[in-house]
């Protein structure tokens, strides 16, 4: 009884770790790998964020954040424009 | 003979008209994401280039330029500084106007002024269209390096690529480029050639008309 419960807490703990909020940003002017390594290098510095995809065929960037944190939409659009490009459309997914 | 010559005539004037009016980079985002360093080195015809720079901002980039035009011998030192004065965002292509100025030193390695040395700046325009399909893009430059040299260039390209890959895949581009340089016998340079890219890294090569290698690259980090 034991093995499985510590197994129950080991499977949740794993599965918390893997649950990272994303957000999905639909971007204009992506046509490039520069394009997208811009978006990498500007996201990757930002504390809050694990990893970025940029899928070039569909213009969208997924933005993944650690465990708790985020980076609110009017700061997504405003690195994004720094970086030169638009923003189209942001969907948030938990 | 005399109609080879006609021919000729119309043929460079036709590419002139191509330069001139297909305005639109040829040097491809010479300027990066905010806190960027680019590194560029082109070797077309006789001119060589070393191109540093880092862009504090999407608009702007600062660098260090080498140029060194093999066949008049003279090299210049300077300090670039590319703007980037409109780019236009769509869904699915990007088109870009920058301006671009250098001022530096040029050094006369010739054997007539050898080692003479002359302050002196470039300047013009670059701007580009692309979507994921096919490129084009036009720049100038006039250069004045005192009585080292003083001269306007221009170059145009059109470009295809055969197939469309995601972000990472190894991108291979078809190019077509013309230059227009007074300085050179037939006034007008045609390169056919290969652009490779993936994620950070450029590279181009092609062979001109009058049989110059071109071989480029360009890392971004």
């Amino acid at each position: 009884m034991k093995q499985i419960m510590l197994m129950l807490c080991l499977f949740v703990v794993a599965f918390a770790e893997n649950t990272k909020d994303a957000v999905y940003v639909s971007v204009n002017g992506l046509v490039c790998d520069f394009c997208a390594v811009s978006l990498e290098k500007v996201f990757g510095k930002q504390q809050a964020v694990q990893s970025i995809k940029v899928d070039l065929n569909k213009k969208i960037i997924t933005i993944y954040f650690k465990q708790g944190k985020s980076i609110d939409d009017s700061k997504i659009v405003k690195l994004i424009e720094d970086s030169g490009y638009n923003v189209r459309e942001i969907k948030h997914e938990q | 003979m005399d109609m080879n010559k006609e021919i000729r005539t119309v043929y460079q004037h036709f590419m002139c008209m191509l330069l001139f009016f297909n305005a639109i980079v040829v040097e491809a985002r010479p300027i990066s994401y905010p806190g960027g360093w680019t590194v560029m080195q082109k070797n077309e015809m006789d001119i060589h280039s070393l191109h540093l720079h880092y862009s504090p901002s999407s608009q702007y980039s600062v660098g260090y330029r080498l140029e060194y035009w093999e066949n008049k011998d003279w090299s210049f030192h300077g300090l670039q500084v590319n703007y980037l004065i409109k780019r236009w965002n769509n869904m699915n292509s990007q088109a870009n106007f920058y301006f671009k100025n250098a001022v530096g030193l040029a050094i006369n390695d010739g054997s007539v002024f050898k080692g003479h040395t002359q302050a002196g700046v470039f300047s013009g325009i670059a701007c580009d269209w692309e979507n994921r399909r096919f490129f084009i893009s036009y720049e100038n430059r006039g250069y004045y390096l005192g009585d080292i040299e003083t001269l306007f260039i221009q170059k145009s390209r059109i470009g295809v690529t055969p197939y469309i890959g995601n972000y990472g895949d190894l991108h291979t581009w078809l190019m077509l480029q013309v230059d227009h340089n007074p300085e050179v016998a037939n006034h007008v340079i045609i390169t056919p050639l290969v652009r490779l890219f993936k994620g950070e890294y450029l590279a181009e090569i092609g062979v001109s008309d009058n049989g110059d290698l071109l071989l480029n690259w360009i890392i971004r980090f």
